[in-house]
């Protein structure tokens, strides 16, 4: 039986739900979270290092889990070169080439400046990283980012921390359709029913955060969301039946009943 | 040596490295990428670089993010 391996440009995952490490209330409740959801593969941003805020520092708790690897953001960046650096930077530390590229100059909506992202991929993907681009859900831009190198692309279900779910889904469809990278659903989503449905149209995977570190209880939830993602996994695995204009009977429609 | 370190003025009274800076302030070298003027400075060369008067530092460590 193959074991439905997610492949990103060389790195294998057997989990297809990402988490953030953003928002949580202590890094305890997030150690946690992340263990629960099954995760693989979380993300984390670069800060200046402040003596009085040590426990902010996430290098020796995310060492701790062996089966989960490391994925610096470039959040802060507001332009390509400055991503550059962050990658640079990131790659310092987690000693892998995987990134999170991710250019939102604008904190009111935070969405990523598709410009600057396709000319920080370019030259990161040149710099031998595995770039994972977060997107507008612009079929057009995937498609460029995946030309130039691309490992996959990430674009937003919602706007982050919004939590309106997969309102780009029609879009996704189209990214999902034309792709030969992986597609990984990532800001927005709020509930694992939106992780399931996610992974039902194709997507190969999602990337959570707001909907765990503020949720209730962030341990229970992440859990609800590894159980979402396998579900849509397996449905899409599965194959989802066709749909009908009209009613189609599953019960014998006799009439013994006159 | 007067340095800007992380965004602020800081007298570095130690040796003239990244090194020897990131020593005296406490941070964790495992844990810490720097820039040196907007470079990157590997770790393997923190002991043989050479900061300069007015040199601007960034000293980045790993925080929660999306």
């Amino acid at each position: 039986m193959t074991k439905d391996i997610l492949k990103i440009g060389g790195e294998e995952f057997s989990s297809r739900l990402f988490l953030g490490t953003g928002k949580f209330s202590d890094t305890k409740t997030m150690i946690e979270a992340v263990k629960a959801s099954g995760t693989e593969l979380v993300t984390v941003a670069l800060r200046r290092f402040n003596r009085e805020q040590a426990e902010d520092d996430l290098y020796g708790p995310l060492s701790e889990l062996s089966t989960v690897r490391v994925m610096p953001n470039t959040s802060g960046a507001m332009n390509a070169k400055e991503a550059i650096r962050a990658a640079l930077l990131g790659r310092e530390l987690s000693k892998s080439p995987i990134v999170k590229l991710e250019i939102h100059p604008n904190p009111h909506h935070l969405l990523p400046d598709p410009i600057e992202t396709y000319e920080a991929a370019i030259e990161l993907v040149k710099q031998d990283f595995i770039v994972l681009p977060y997107i507008p859900a612009d079929p057009v831009l995937a498609k460029r980012l995946e030309d130039i190198g691309c490992a996959a692309v990430m674009p937003l279900g919602s706007a982050i921390g919004t939590g309106k779910g997969l309102s780009t889904a029609d879009m996704i469809k189209i990214i999902v359709r034309d792709a030969n990278i992986p597609v990984v659903v990532d800001a927005g989503l709020r509930a694992p029913s939106e992780a399931a449905r996610a992974l039902e149209m194709g997507c190969d995977a999602v990337l959570v955060n707001s909907a765990i570190a503020a949720a209730g209880q962030p341990a229970a939830i992440a859990a609800a969301f590894k159980i979402g993602t396998e579900a849509g996994r397996a449905a899409y695995n599965a194959g989802l039946m066709p749909t009908s204009e009209v009613a189609v009977a599953t019960s014998p429609l006799t009439s013994f009943l006159k | 040596m007067k340095l800007t370190v992380n965004g602020e003025p800081h007298e570095h009274q130690g040796g003239e490295t990244p090194d020897a800076l990131l020593e005296e302030l406490g941070a964790k070298k495992e844990h810490t990428a720097l820039l040196l003027n907007g470079s990157v400075v590997p770790s393997k060369e923190w002991k043989t670089t050479t900061l300069n008067e007015n040199d601007e530092v960034e000293m980045l460590v790993f925080v929660g993010g999306g």
